[in-house]
Formats: C-alpha cells, sequence, structure tokens
C-alpha cells in the first residue's frame, strides 16, 4: 500500500507480536534465535582483527627492533 | 494549560509548545548543515589536488566553518529536538518551561551566529580545535560559551521534564529505552559542556590577555569538550537506531538490561576515550595514557559492540516472530528496503560498526597511534563514526519526523528513498579512501600536500593521486546525497502537502494495539 509522502513505519505499520511468536521461535544451536546477526557479528569480528594485525604488521615496518 | 494534540499515526501525546521548540531546533539544524554541507564541499575540491580551488588562508577558514558546523551546530541542535522528543511525546509528558525553552533557543542562535560572523570574516581562523597558542577574536570564543549554555539549559531542561513526567505520572514502568537513551546522551551532555565551560572560559580570558593559558593543558582540557561531545551524538544516534528499529520493522528489545547496562558504560567510560588525542603528546606519561586508552575506553567500546548487537538482533528476532524465518538471513531480504528509514538505520549501523569502530579503535592503540596521528586515516575515520553513522540516523528518522512533528508529508518520496543509499554509499568510499590515503603518511588539515615553494622536497607515493580522486569521487557523491537530504527537508517542511486527518487513521488502529509499544515499551 505504497503512498507518496508517508514511511512505510507510519503508513503500514508493523502488526502486533503475538504474545508467545518469540518463545516458539526456533533455535538455531549456538547461534539461538537470532543465527543471520551472528553470523555478521562473526564477520565482523574478523574484518576487526585483520585491519587491527594489519595495523600492527605496518607499525613493524616503520620501528624495527634491533 | 498545557495545550497537546494526539499524532493520529502513533497515539501519543505531544505538548504544542514542545513541538514548536522541536521543529525550530529541527530547523536550525538544517540550516548549519547546509552551511557545513557547502563547506564541505569546497574543502574537498581543494584537497583533490587536479582541482586546489581554495587558497591557504580561505582553505583553513573554510575548513573551520565546516568543523564548527558540522561538529557542533548541527548536531547539537538536532540532539536539542531529539531531547524534547524522547522526554516530551514518548513521555506522554508537558515540557515544563517553555519561556525556558525558547531562552535557551535565543542563546544558542545567538552564540552560533557570533561564532558564524568571526569566521567568516577572518577573526578565527584556528580550525574546529582552536588550538592555543592560535587566537582567535573573543567574540568567538564568547560566541561558543553563548552556545554551550544554550545547550546545558535545553538539557537541564530535559532532566526537568523527566521529573515532571515521573510525578505526574505520564507513564507507566521504567523509561521507554529510547528515553533512556537520550538521558544518558544528555548526562554525557552535562560533562561535555562542564569541560567546555572549563576551557572557553579561560581562554576568552586569554584572548582579552587577561591571562596565560597553557597549551598542554588546553589540549587535555578541550579534548573533553572536543571529543565527549562526539560521544553525546554515539548515544543520541543508538537511541535513534532502536526507534527506527521499532517504527520500521517493528524490531524488539531483545534484552532491555544488557541495552541499559551498555548505555551505563558509556557514562562511566566514554569520557577517557577523549585521552586518545593526546597519544603522542609528550607531556603525559604511558601508564596515563594505556589506562585511559586501553582500558577505560574499551569499556566504551565493549557498550557500542553491545548495541551493535542488540540493534540488528533486536530487528532479526523483530522480523522472525512476525514470520520471516526463512533462512539465515530471509528477514533481512524481505526487510522494506525501499523505507529511508530503515535503510539509513541499516547503513548507519554498518558503515559506523565496520569502518568506523574498527578504524577508531585500531587507531585508539597507543603503539598503533603513532603511524595514524594526524594523517588522513583520522578524519577517514569520524567521518564514518560522525557522518555515516551519526548524521545517517538522524536523517533516517527525519523522514519520521516530518510526518510526525511537522505533520507534512515527505517531499520528492522517490529521491527520499534513494537518498540513504547515495549519501551513505558515497561517504563508505569517502572514509575508506581517506584511511588509505593516511596510510601513505597524507597528512589531515593541510592545504597542499605537494608542498609547493617549501624548503624541502616531499614525495607521496604516486598511487596517492588516484585514492585522492576516488576519495574525491565519493565525497561528491555524499554532497549529491546530503543536498537530497536538504532539498527534501526544506520542501516538505515549508511547501510541504499538509496531512489530511485520514491519512494515518486507520495506521493508528493497527500501531495502538502493538507496534509503538515496542518504540516505547519501558522496563517492568
Amino acid at each position: 500500500m505504497p503512498m507518496n509522502g508517508l514511511p512505510p513505519g507510519l503508513l503500514n505499520p508493523p502488526p502486533p507480536v503475538a504474545p508467545d511468536a518469540e518463545a516458539r521461535l526456533k533455535e538455531h544451536g549456538w547461534m539461538g534465535s537470532t543465527p543471520g546477526t551472528m553470523i555478521l557479528v562473526l564477520v565482523f569480528l574478523a574484518a576487526f582483527a585483520l585491519y587491527y594485525f594489519t595495523n600492527w604488521k605496518l607499525l613493524s615496518f616503520v620501528w624495527r627492533i634491533g | 494549560m498545557t495545550a497537546f494534540r494526539v499524532c493520529p499515526s502513533t497515539g501519543l501525546r505531544i505538548d504544542r509548545q514542545g513541538e514548536l521548540l522541536m521543529r525550530a531546533h529541527a530547523v536550525v539544524a538544517t540550516v548549519a548543515l547546509l552551511v557545513g554541507g557547502v563547506a564541505a564541499v569546497l574543502v574537498l575540491l581543494t584537497r583533490w589536488q587536479v582541482v586546489h580551488l581554495l587558497d591557504s588562508v580561505w582553505f583553513y577558514r573554510i575548513l573551520t566553518v565546516h568543523g564548527m558546523n558540522m561538529l557542533i551546530f548541527y548536531i547539537l541542535f538536532f540532539e536539542m529536538a531529539v531531547l524534547y522528543f524522547c522526554a516530551g511525546p514518548l513521555l506522554n509528558s508537558r515540557i515544563p518551561s517553555p519561556k525556558t525553552g525558547w531562552a535557551a533557543f535565543v542563546l544558542m542562535v545567538v552564540g552560533m551566529l557570533t561564532v558564524q560572523w568571526t569566521m567568516w570574516t577572518g577573526r578565527a581562523d584556528v580550525l574546529f580545535t582552536s588550538y592555543v597558542p592560535l587566537r582567535a577574536h573573543p567574540a568567538y570564543y564568547g560566541g561558543v560559551i553563548l552556545f554551550a549554555v544554550g545547550a546545558l539549559v535545553v538539557v537541564g531542561h530535559f532532566f526537568a521534564t523527566l521529573v515532571v513526567a515521573k510525578r505526574e505520572r505520564s507513564y507507566e514502568g521504567s523509561v521507554p529505552l529510547i528515553t533512556f537513551g537520550a538521558a544518558t546522551a544528555a548526562i554525557i551532555a552535562v560533562i561535555t559542556l562542564g569541560h567546555g565551560a572549563a576551557i572557553y572560559i579561560p581562554t576568552f580570558l586569554w584572548s582579552l590577555d587577561l591571562m596565560h593559558v597553557d597549551p598542554q593543558v588546553y589540549r587535555m582540557v578541550w579534548w573533553g569538550l572536543g571529543h565527549a561531545s562526539q560521544q553525546i551524538n554515539v548515544a543520541a544516534m543508538v537511541g535513534v537506531w532502536y526507534l527506527l528499529g521499532a517504527l520500521t520493522v517493528g524490531a524488539v528489545v531483545l534484552n532491555e538490561k544488557i541495552s541499559r547496562t551498555a548505555f551505563v558504560l558509556y557514562v562511566l567510560f566514554i569520557s577517557m576515550a577523549a585521552a586518545h588525542h593526546l597519544l603522542v603528546d609528550p607531556g603525559m606519561g604511558p601508564a596515563w595514557k594505556v589506562v585511559n586508552t586501553s582500558y577505560f575506553m574499551y569499556m566504551a567500546v565493549l557498550a557500542s559492540m553491545l548495541h551493535g548487537f542488540t540493534v540488528p538482533a533486536g530487528v532479526e528476532l523483530g522480523m522472525r516472530a512476525r514470520g520471516y524465518t526463512q533462512g539465515l538471513f530471509g528477514w533481512l531480504k524481505r526487510a522494506p528496503w525501499g523505507d529511508p528509514g530503515f535503510s539509513s538505520l541499516v547503513l548507519s549501523v554498518v558503515v559506523f560498526g565496520f569502518v568506523g569502530g574498527i578504524t577508531g579503535v585500531t587507531f585508539g592503540t597507543e603503539q598503533i597511534n603513532i603511524i595514524a596521528h594526524n594523517t588522513l586515516r583520522i578524519p577517514g575515520h569520524f567521518h564514518a563514526t560522525v557522518v555515516s553513522g551519526t548524521a545517517m540516523a538522524f536523517m533516517g528518522v527525519t523522514y519520521y519526523l516530518i510526518p510526525l512533528i511537522f505533520q507534512r508529508k515527505v517531499a520528492f518520496w522517490p529521491l527520499a528513498k534513494v537518498q540513504p543509499y547515495l549519501f551513505a554509499g558515497g561517504m563508505l568510499v569517502f572514509s575508506v579512501m581517506m584511511t588509505f590515503a593516511g596510510t601513505f603518511g597524507v597528512p589531515r588539515r593541510h592545504w597542499d600536500i605537494t608542498f609547493t615553494n617549501a624548503p624541502f622536497d616531499l614525495q607521496f607515493h604516486p598511487s596517492v593521486d588516484m585514492v585522492m580522486g576516488v576519495m574525491a569521487l565519493g565525497g561528491i557523491v555524499a554532497a549529491v546525497g546530503g543536498a537530497l537530504y536538504i532539498l527534501i527537508t526544506v520542501w516538505s517542511v515549508f511547501f510541504g502537502e499538509r496531512l489530511q486527518p485520514g491519512d494515518l487513521a486507520h495506521a493508528h488502529e493497527r500501531t495502538a494495539a502493538g507496534a509503538t509499544e515496542s518504540a516505547t515499551a519501558g522496563g517492568a
């Protein structure tokens, strides 16, 4: 039901969540009930580790020991 | 007698005086964004060595204009509007003293105009940081003090509204998470503005030759203002994330206690993050630097990582609970990507976290800071946080505030749908390329990296020219996105089609049934 000029969230707000809907959600092992977000978190941590390591490597080029 | 109206979409009671205050602050914020945005393009076209638009005097003048308008005036005026929104409508409360609110607004505007006058007339070519012994006209420091006092009064007004709402029982249970986040921003604002008073009042007196200010002390105290002011942004931005998640897809709050604890971590530790600006300063010892930036700062980083998890997880959980359960990312695929509120939320979270967050923590490490300090990597980092993060989130929520607060339809709706992608995409390229250029040693705040007529010769790696060119293209795309936002908001507010009573009426029936519960839910 698109209407120019009004955001969908106001024009057609998300329906209320059934009281037991969250409890009925399937668990995905260690990823719990939000597996998509858990994957994104792992991608973030990998990017973090890579960038952090790269910077220490860069530092080692200009700050030699010995 | 306080006059209220009831929002046809959310059912929230809105104090009309508070609504006018919100509108006024939002409008001035947009004007500051326009001024800062024009300055951004001028700075960009100068740093792009092929164009090199401005001469050195005007480059530093416009860079000062850019910094003050974007980092102080735009952001703080918008945050003041957010404070009024979070304390008034979200708590169904009246604004206790509209006259005080208007007096504070006038103070902020007068302060801003004074600072603008000094900057544009060449009386304050001191950049955003105004490091002593660079000296500006006393009116510059006076203007900043006036502005800060006005902002402090608004923050006090926010706390007063919380007290009034509690006393008059305008809401049940604890304050909503979004208001809790705004309260966090307000507490950090008090800390920030305290630092501002502690350094700008002496500097004002110094500019009148009435006292001495030590440059090292100036840097230490000033960053208690300069960086902490950006932490107000972070807290306000995270609050807006939760709000946008709830409004756009009915995101649920994963765990109230975790989210609120993360906000408290901001209050306790984020101010210490200012110490990372002094990592290469000789005046501070390594223990002081390491404790502040590698222990206390990480507690604030932990808070951001918690929010960085709970916000998308709340979106995912809310959508899965509504039946979008297909595969790992079915909920993301079915999300309303054409809603500028939702796309702004996602782009803000992703660029803030992946670019701004990762680079920020890395550069805040004492040893690594030595190769990043004063290079383009630093503005690369904070353009990903303040611009792609905070400004993007504020832009996204504007598309909801225009109908809710200004009671107008959003003009140029097809453009509004693409605006977040243009802005965030451009800023992403811009920030990443800045970071690359900085890795090659390109300095920040520098008018001419070819060092024409300098007594020494310095050649950068040949790829720097290409990196700076791509950076400029990204910046231009982002500027187009920013210009679109200003066009859409200004047109909507002043010439836009008024909402008719029936436009959102059917939405209210559904919203009242539950959708705003997640937006305004308080802890039990």
